[in-house]
C-alpha cells in the first residue's frame, strides 16, 4: 500500500467584501460545457454574442436560430430561446419567426458551408427582402462538423479531406467572398468582416456584432458579420498555430473591413 | 338555397383563413398557384403574413419558423415542390410542428405534366421524408369537402402538433363547380396544448418586462418546463411560446425531455416511439370517409379525390338500372382508415380500387382486407386495381365495366 502524505492545508478565507467582480459569465450563456475542440473560436463567438445581448438588454426577447454544423448545439449554450434549422435554411426559418414576432430579436448562427454553399439561396433572398435579422457568419474555410471537407470559402491551394491535392482554383473555383456580395444589396444595413486571431481583433469583432444587432433593433435591415474563425482540428494545427493561420493565410484572402454601414448606424 | 360558381382553390384558401391560418409561404407551381395567389391577396387584409418565398425549401422553412412562433401556417405546392419540402417535413415531424401542406397533384415524375391531373403522390407523401414516421393525409373529392377537410387539417395539425397533408389534384383545385353555399361547414378548430401561463410576479417586487409581459430573469426550462415530456407515450406535449414564460428550445435532432440532443438509446427509442404512437393511438379519431353501402351489392368501389366523383356517378347510374353497387369515398388516406375499409367491404365479393396512378392505394386496401380475411378465416374478396395514367380522368363507364355482367 502506498502512503500519500497530505500537505497541511492552510485555511485562508479571502475577504470577499474587498473583492470586485471584473469578469463573469454573461447572463445570455448557460453553464453548459461546450463540446468545441480546444482552440476553436466558436466558443469566443458565443461569448461575444452573449455579451452583446446582455449589454443591449435584449436577452429576454432574443431567439437564436442555428442550423447543423459544429454549432448545432448552440441552443444549449445560449440562455435564450433557441431553434434548430435544416442545413442552410436558418435565414428562412428566421424570416418566419421575425414576421410573426416582429418585436423579438432574431439571429442566425451559420457556418461557411451552411451559409455560402447549401444555404446560398436562403441568405441571398433574406438580404434581398431586407429581413430585420442578424446573421453571424462563421468562416473557418472548411466544413468542420463533417470532417474538414472543402467549402466554397476554402483558400486557394488549401489541402482538405476532399481536396487532397489542394484547392485548384482552375477547377474548383476561387474562394467565395459572399459578405462583399451581399453588402451590395439595399436590404442589407450592415455587412462587415472581422477576424478572431488576437485580442485586439476580438474586441473589434464584438463591436461589429453589436452593430449587426443594432441594425435590427433600429429596423434598418439585415445585419451580417463574417468572422474569420479557427478550426484547429481539421486544419491539423495546434491552437496557437491556428490563430497564426488566420492572420497569415486567411486575412490576406478575406481582408477584414466594413462593406456596408447604414447612415443611421454611423451616428450611433 | 344560395349557389356560387367556384373552384377548389378558393374553398381551400377560404377555409384556411376561417381556421385562423395567419401565415402562408409558397413558391409558384401549377396547379397549386391559385392557392398561393389567394392567400397572398387575402392574408394582409386580416393582419396575416403571406410570402412568396425564394424556393420551396425556403417556403416550408418559413412556415416552420412561423409555426414555432405560434402562427397557424399553410403552404401549397405540387410533386416537384414536395420533393424540395422533403427534409423539412421531417423537421416538422421531429419538432412536432403544426403545419398544413396542400399537395395539388399533377402528372409525374419530374416536370411531368404541369397542367395534367394525376394521383401519383399518395405513397410519396406518406414516405416522403427520411425515417418513415407517420403523417396525416386528407383528400377531398368535392369543393364542399375542400372546405371541410382544410378545416379538419388545421384542427388536427394544431391538436396533434404534426404536419397534415391535404392531398388534392389539379382537377379538384382548378375546376370550377356550382356549389350550394350550405355545403360549407365550419368545424371548431382546436389549439396545440400550451403550458399554463406564468404565475403573476412574486410579491418580492420582480420586474415585469414591458415587451414580453413576464417577469425578468426567466426560469430555465429544466426547472419548470419539459418541452418533450412523453408521459404517457402518446401525449401531445404542451408548448411554451418563444419569448414566453420559459426558455424554449425547438430541436429537430434526437432529443431528451429538455430538448437537448441525446444519443441515450432509451431516450431515443422513447422519442421515436412517441412520434409513432401519437398518431397510431388516435387512428379511430382519424377515419374519415363516405360510405354508401347497398345491401345486396357484390361490388364495392373505393376511390378518393377527383376520381371519386366518377365513382359516385357510376354508382348512381347502375342503381338506376337496378344493379346494386356500393361506394366508399376515402377522406383520410393516412393513416389508412382500416376499420372504415373493413366495415365498408363486409359482404362484398369484389372490391375495385380506382385511382390515377399504378395502384398505390389498392395495395393498402389489399393489405387490410387480406389480413382481415386471414385473421377471421373468411374468403377474401377479389381486389381489382382500376387505374389510369394517361393524364385523363377515369370515366363512369370505366367503373361500370367492372361490374359483373348480368349473365355471370
Ligand atoms: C441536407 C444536408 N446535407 C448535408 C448535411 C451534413 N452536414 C452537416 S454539417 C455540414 C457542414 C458544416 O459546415 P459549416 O457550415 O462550415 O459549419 P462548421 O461545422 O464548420 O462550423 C454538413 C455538410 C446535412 N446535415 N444536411
Ligand atoms: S471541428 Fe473545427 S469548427 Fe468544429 S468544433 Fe472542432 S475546431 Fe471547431
Amino acid at each position: 500500500m502506498m502512503v500519500v502524505a497530505t500537505p497541511a492545508v492552510r485555511e485562508e478565507k479571502p475577504d470577499l467584501s474587498q473583492m470586485q467582480l471584473v469578469y463573469k459569465r454573461p447572463e445570455s450563456l448557460t453553464e453548459a460545457m461546450t463540446h468545441y475542440c480546444p482552440g476553436c473560436t466558436h466558443g469566443i463567438i458565443h461569448r461575444l454574442i452573449a455579451e452583446v445581448l446582455d449589454e443591449l438588454g435584449v436577452r429576454e426577447r432574443t431567439i437564436g436560430v442555428a442550423p447543423v454544423g459544429c454549432a448545432v448545439f448552440a441552443y444549449e449554450y445560449f440562455n435564450i430561446d433557441g431553434c434548430e434549422a435544416a442545413h442552410g435554411r436558418a435565414p428562412a426559418m428566421a424570416t418566419g419567426l421575425k414576421r410573426v414576432m416582429p418585436d423579438r430579436v432574431i439571429f442566425t448562427y451559420q457556418g461557411d458551408g451552411d451559409l455560402a454553399s447549401i444555404g446560398g439561396n436562403e441568405i441571398l433572398h433574406a438580404c434581398a427582402r431586407g429581413e430585420k435579422i442578424t446573421v453571424i457568419f462563421v468562416n473557418n474555410a472548411i466544413y468542420g462538423m463533417t470532417g474538414g471537407q472543402m467549402a466554397p470559402t476554402t483558400l486557394p491551394g488549401m489541402v482538405t479531406t476532399s481536396s487532397p491535392y489542394g484547392r485548384d482554383v482552375a477547377v474548383q473555383g476561387e474562394p467565395l467572398h459572399i459578405t462583399e456580395m451581399l453588402a451590395g444589396m439595399p436590404g442589407v444595413a450592415y455587412a462587415a468582416r472581422r477576424s478572431l486571431h488576437s485580442v485586439a481583433e476580438i474586441r473589434k469583432a464584438k463591436k461589429a456584432i453589436r452593430l449587426a444587432f443594432q441594425a435590427q433593433l433600429q429596423g434598418l435591415g439585415l445585419g451580417i458579420v463574417e468572422l474569420l474563425s479557427s478550426c484547429p482540428t481539421n486544419w491539423r494545427l495546434d491552437p496557437s498555430d491556428a490563430l497564426d493561420f488566420i492572420r497569415e493565410q486567411m486575412v490576406p484572402v478575406y481582408p477584414p473591413g466594413d462593406f456596408k454601414v447604414h447612415e443611421a448606424l454611423k451616428r450611433s | 338555397m344560395t349557389r356560387e360558381y367556384v373552384d377548389g382553390a378558393t374553398a381551400i384558401a377560404r377555409a384556411a383563413l376561417r381556421s385562423g391560418c395567419d401565415f402562408f409561404a409558397g413558391y409558384p407551381i401549377s396547379p397549386a398557384t391559385p392557392i398561393l395567389l389567394h392567400m397572398l391577396r387575402e392574408l394582409p387584409k386580416v393582419g396575416g403574413v403571406g410570402i412568396e418565398a425564394e424556393d420551396e425549401i425556403g417556403a416550408i422553412s418559413m412556415c416552420i419558423g412561423a409555426a414555432v412562433a405560434g402562427a397557424r401556417p399553410m403552404t401549397a405546392t405540387s410533386g416537384p415542390g414536395i420533393s424540395l419540402y422533403s427534409e423539412n417535413i421531417g423537421l416538422a415531424i421531429m419538432g412536432e410542428t403544426p403545419l398544413v401542406i396542400v399537395d395539388v397533384m399533377r402528372m409525374g415524375p419530374a416536370t411531368g405534366g404541369a397542367t395534367t391531373t394525376a394521383q401519383g403522390d399518395v405513397q410519396f407523401i406518406r414516405w416522403g421524408t427520411s425515417g418513415g414516421y407517420p403523417i396525416i393525409a386528407l383528400s377531398p373529392s368535392s369543393v364542399g369537402e375542400c372546405y371541410l377537410l382544410t378545416q379538419r387539417a388545421f384542427d388536427l395539425a394544431e391538436r396533434l402538433r404534426t404536419p397534415v397533408f391535404l392531398l388534392t389534384d389539379k382537377d379538384m383545385v382548378m375546376s370550377m363547380a356550382t356549389v350550394d353555399v350550405d355545403e360549407y361547414h365550419d368545424i371548431p378548430i382546436g389549439s396545440r396544448p400550451r403550458v399554463p401561463p406564468a404565475k403573476p410576479p412574486a410579491a418580492d417586487g420582480t420586474r415585469i418586462n414591458a415587451v414580453t409581459g413576464r417577469p425578468d430573469g426567466r426560469l430555465r426550462p429544466e426547472e419548470t418546463y419539459l418541452p418533450y415530456d412523453f408521459e404517457p407515450i402518446d401525449v401531445i406535449p404542451p408548448t411554451s411560446p418563444f419569448g414566453g414564460p420559459h426558455i424554449t428550445r425547438f430541436t429537430t435532432s434526437c432529443h431528451d425531455e429538455h430538448a437537448f440532443l441525446t444519443k441515450d438509446p432509451q431516450k431515443v427509442a422513447r422519442l421515436n416511439e412517441h412520434l409513432r404512437a401519437k398518431i397510431e393511438s388516435r387512428r379511430h379519431e382519424l377515419e374519415f370517409g363516405l360510405v354508401d353501402r347497398c345491401e345486396d351489392a357484390q361490388v364495392l368501389f373505393i376511390s378518393y379525390g377527383t376520381t371519386a366523383r366518377a365513382m359516385r356517378e357510376a354508382v348512381a347510374r347502375t342503381r338506376a338500372e337496378g344493379i346494386p353497387a356500393s361506394a366508399l369515398t376515402l377522406h383520410t388516406l393516412w393513416p389508412v382508415p382500416e376499420q372504415l375499409i373493413i366495415d365498408a367491404a363486409r359482404g362484398h365479393t369484389r372490391v375495385v380500387v380506382a385511382e390515377l396512378n399504378h395502384g398505390q392505394y389498392a395495395r393498402e386496401v389489399e393489405r387490410i382486407l387480406y389480413r382481415h380475411a386471414a385473421l377471421h378465416r373468411l374468403p377474401p374478396p377479389t381486389i381489382i386495381s382500376l387505374t389510369r395514367v394517361d393524364g385523363r380522368l377515369l370515366t363512369p363507364e370505366q367503373f361500370l365495366a367492372e361490374l359483373p355482367s348480368p349473365q355471370s
